[in-house]
């Protein structure tokens, strides 16, 4: 039912480390046709891969566009029958990409078709499952869907079937892939600190519509960066009793003891926090938690969805504002009904028997009562327009209180002070002044562009390491005398470009720290608001442990590096524990980074003073990255 | 400071073998100096020498009456010393242990040297030029004149090679062979062979361990020989006892020195474990 109403949610799942599909979704007011409902349901298939960005791996079973636009056609038009046989290849494909590699049985059809009915588009199985989950047959599992070993396939090339569609939906199609290249804008204020999502809660009884809610609030938000977590993630993992009693509905699922709260408000405060967070994913049919899981990131609003949202008076807490979702009984029993039956394949008297039993007292003893706790009501659930409308509008408000312009506020800021202790400037000699006069030039060839700025590379990297703690140490010498001397006290270090133009200087970490790790950053610049957005992220395992070196070839206002910093940070990187390495930088920059992350230790081998209105170095080295690669646009050669 | 108490430990660990180097060797100081120095060039002198190394070295110490401080003191225009950060010193104590393996000494040697070079660079002419950015504004930076070689002394200067290619790519580079006499233990050159117009270059004089300094006297008048005047002659070196310091600029003070490291001891293992010839 919901099909046609999300047809405007996108997703962009954000690579990070290994288990990377995170539930976050953007936002476009852009209407919505066919192609998008195509592209979408293309792309659910693609999420489930621990790992995005820009190069989507498409797997090689995907169903053609039309099955796809076919089988959404039928949903709208509730052929309840139709949907089970329609959806089946989809949940196969589905299935055949998760047992990629590693099998695990997850392949309950009952558990991943409300995907592709109760919240169509959205693919991520996280967020939809079912609020009170049903049990099934042991049966259906045995009905082990075709596995088929579909290797990863990545695709670099865009090729000529490309076309961007519309750039500020910053969608790039091709014809078997879609790619999403929005990336995430800023979450943290001029001054790098985190600026607290807005957290909703939404709460209501089973079947009452609390993810459509959500998906309306989502769709009218029109911010870019939402997260959307769901209560379901965090059932118990059952023991061998409850799992046979959850066999023949007798299980409560609606209890809220069946709920790990503790787990809960720890993700959700970390969330809260804009730190990274594991979210676990919960197995309907083994009852346990996946291996692996959901990797979530703070953003501008999360919405936390479940049936007992309010019920956790810590979790209560945590929430900005409160929505209570009230449908009649009648109405969600009647949804319950046809879901259960016609898309769960099972019995009336087995979905009667749990309802009496066990949704309908757990909602009048610990659902109903909660509703005190709530800002809004919304009666009718999903249809109440006005009532979206007027959380959209608080929800605006809110944010705006709060503040996201970053870049240009960066900009106008620290005039004519001092310059801070953080920094480190190469002592100038005139070699360095000589490499720089090749690099800013604009007539030098890219050989020998390459060739000086590598040096010029080398030196900062040597001069970055100088900067970590060292200890004193007495070897043994051939000649046979003692020699004291120092050693860096700890080898962890790896360094951390911000790409593209931070690439360029991974080769002279590699030359000086022999066996580094590195790990990579992606961040453009909105070309519309001017605002960096993070798009691709994959850093180092247990990066905590390490010293970071961060590499960027130049930083003008410093609003791409705060983002990185700021990242590493949310990846548990002490802050002392982090050098901006850089060959050039805008005073304004270094302020502005240095007054965000006063530990950080920036290092330059230049700085100059000023930034154009097009956020460039003055002097400066004009396009770095391009001048490096050969991309310049060209009309400039 | 280190450096100082290091040298007091060493000071009195020379002392104890001092006598016994006397007795051995019965040479003159001097002779014995060029001959450690050189002693990776003759291969089959190496099993003697390596016992007489070591004591010649120390026994140069506690005879000299000059300390790093008060070289630098005394000569502190003519030699520079790479500026003494922490990541230097790692570098140092590196290349110095002897359970270093031999790919990490050639790591971290290279990168020593290529600091090394980098700053030796500094100590070339330059003239001031301007020039227009990509952004249309002007950066007022500087150009180094052309007209640069390097000389490298065979056979330890030639480590230091790549790392002058590393920085000038198409730069001319000479070389000087000296070897030391088997019998009067006189270094003497064997071979040279330079740019033609080496006299109107500067020249970076590449040689990475100065014990006693004795090959490098030889290799600067050959130069001289050349036409290249004093003034025009830098020295890049990585390790030099203040002895050897003291020798080469009494000598030519008009030449620049730059090192890394001004310390009583040597590592005399420099050129064999570079090259592996253990």
């Amino acid at each position: 039912m919901s099909v046609t109403q999300t047809k405007q949610i996108k997703f962009y799942s954000p690579a990070s480390s290994a288990s990377s599909d995170s539930i976050t979704f953007l936002c476009s007011k852009s209407s919505s046709n066919n192609n998008d409902a195509t592209a979408k349901a293309k792309s659910a298939t693609p999420s489930v891969f621990p790992s995005a960005g820009l190069l989507t791996p498409t797997p090689t079973p995907i169903p053609t566009a039309a099955t796809h636009h076919q089988q959404q056609q039928q949903q709208q038009h509730a052929q309840a029958q139709l949907h089970l046989q329609l959806l089946n290849p989809l949940k196969k494909v589905k299935a055949a990409v998760k047992s990629n590699g590693h099998s695990h049985i997850d392949d309950r059809p009952d558990a991943t078709e409300p995907i592709a009915v109760d919240t169509s588009a959205m693919g991520s199985e996280l967020n939809c499952c079912p609020a009170s989950p049903t049990t099934v047959p042991a049966k259906s599992a045995l009905e082990s869907p075709m596995r088929r070993s579909g290797r990863r396939q990545r695709t670099t090339s865009i090729g000529n079937q490309t076309t961007t569609a519309n750039p500020s939906e910053g969608i790039i199609r091709s014809n078997n892939r879609t790619i999403y290249t929005a990336g995430r804008p800023p979450w943290y204020n001029c001054a790098g600190q985190q600026v607290e999502p807005f957290v909703i809660g939404i709460c209501g009884g089973s079947a009452s519509g609390k993810t459509t809610v959500a998906e309306k609030i989502i769709e009218s938000l029109d911010v870019p960066w939402v997260t959307l977590l769901s209560m379901d993630c965090f059932y118990k993992i059952l023991n061998e009793k409850q799992h046979e009693l959850a066999l023949i509905n007798e299980y409560n699922f609606d209890h809220p003891d069946a709920f790990d709260i503790d787990l809960l408000i720890d993700v959700l405060t970390k969330l809260k926090e804009g730190r990274k967070v594991e979210v676990p994913v919960y197995n309907f049919v083994t009852h346990g938690r996946e291996s692996q899981t959901k990797t979530m990131y703070g953003a501008n609003v999360i919405i936390f969805e479940g049936i007992l949202t309010f019920h956790s008076s810590e979790v209560l807490k945590l929430l900005d504002m409160k929505i209570f979702v009230d449908t009649d009984p009648d109405i969600r029993l009647a949804r319950r009904l046809k879901r259960d039956i016609s898309q769960r394949g099972r019995d009336l008297k087995g979905v009667l028997k749990q309802y009496l039993n066990m949704v309908k007292p757990s909602y009048a003893n610990y659902i109903a009562p909660t509703m005190a706790h709530a800002d809004i009501i919304v009666p009718r659930g999903g249809e109440n327009k006005v009532a979206i409308a007027l959380i959209v509008q608080h929800v605006h408000t809110q944010l705006q209180l709060r503040g996201f312009k970053l870049r240009e506020t960066l900009a106008n800021s620290y005039k004519d002070q001092p310059m801070p202790e953080s920094l480190h400037l190469l002592h100038p000699t005139p070699q360095i002044k000589g490499l720089h006069t090749f690099i800013r030039c604009k007539n030098t060839s890219r050989d020998e562009f390459i060739f000086y700025s590598k040096r010029l590379i080398r030196l900062v990297i040597e001069y970055a390491l100088s900067l970590f703690p060292f200890k004193a140490t007495c070897v043994e010498t051939p000649q046979g005398v003692f020699y004291e001397g120092k050693r860096m006290e700890s080898r962890k270090i790896c360094g951390v470009s911000i790409l593209r133009a931070g690439e360029t200087m991974e080769q002279a970490v590699c030359d000086v720290c022999k066996d580094i790790r590195i790990g990579k950053i992606l961040i453009q610049t909105n070309l519309k608001t001017g605002e960096p957005e993070l798009y691709y992220l994959r850093l180092p395992k247990d990066i905590k442990d390490f010293k970071v070196i961060l590499m960027d070839a130049t930083v003008a206002t410093g609003a791409a590096a705060m983002m990185a910093i700021r990242v590493l940070l949310d990846h548990d990187v002490p802050e002392q524990n982090i050098i901006l390495a850089s060959l050039l930088m805008a005073e304004i920059g270094v302020h502005s980074i240095a007054y965000a992350f006063p530990k950080v230790k920036i290092v330059t081998s230049a700085l100059d003073p000023e930034i154009n209105s097009k956020f460039y170095v003055i002097p400066g080295i004009g396009n770095f990255g391009d001048r490096y690669f050969g991309t310049e646009p060209s009309d400039e050669y | 400071m280190l450096a100082k108490q290091s040298w007091q430990i060493n000071f009195h660990f020379s002392i104890a073998i001092f006598n016994q180097e006397i007795m051995c060797t019965g040479g003159s100081p001097s002779s014995n100096g060029s001959q450690a120095e050189e002693s990776s060039e003759n291969d089959n002198q190496q099993q003697q020498l390596a016992t007489e190394q070591q004591p010649e070295q120390t026994q140069r110490t506690a005879i000299g009456s000059c300390t790093p401080e008060e070289v630098l003191a005394d000569y502190g225009e003519n030699i520079k010393l790479l500026t003494l950060n922490s990541q230097v010193a790692e570098l140092l104590t590196i290349i110095r242990d002897k359970n270093t393996s031999r790919s990490d000494f050639k790591f971290y040697a290279d990168r020593l040297i290529r600091l090394v070079i980098e700053e030796s660079l500094n100590q070339l002419p330059y003239t001031d030029c301007d020039v227009e950015t990509p952004t249309g504004a002007i950066y007022e930076g500087l150009k180094y004149r052309s007209g640069n070689c390097g000389v490298s002394i065979i056979r330890s200067g030639e480590a230091m090679e790549q790392g002058l290619r590393d920085c000038c790519r198409s730069i001319r580079i000479g070389k000087i062979l000296v070897e030391s006499d088997a019998n009067t233990h006189e270094a003497r050159v064997v071979y040279a062979r330079f740019p033609d117009d080496i006299g109107s270059r500067q020249v970076l004089l590449m040689y990475p361990i100065m014990s006693t300094g004795n090959t490098v006297l030889k290799a600067v008048n050959v130069l001289r020989e050349h036409g290249v005047p004093e003034k025009c002659i830098i020295l890049s070196n990585l390790f030099c006892t203040p002895a050897a310091a003291r020798t080469v600029v009494t000598a030519f003070p008009k030449m620049k020195i730059l090192t890394s490291e001004l310390h009583p001891v040597a590592p005399n293992h420099f050129g064999q474990k570079y090259f592996d010839n253990f």
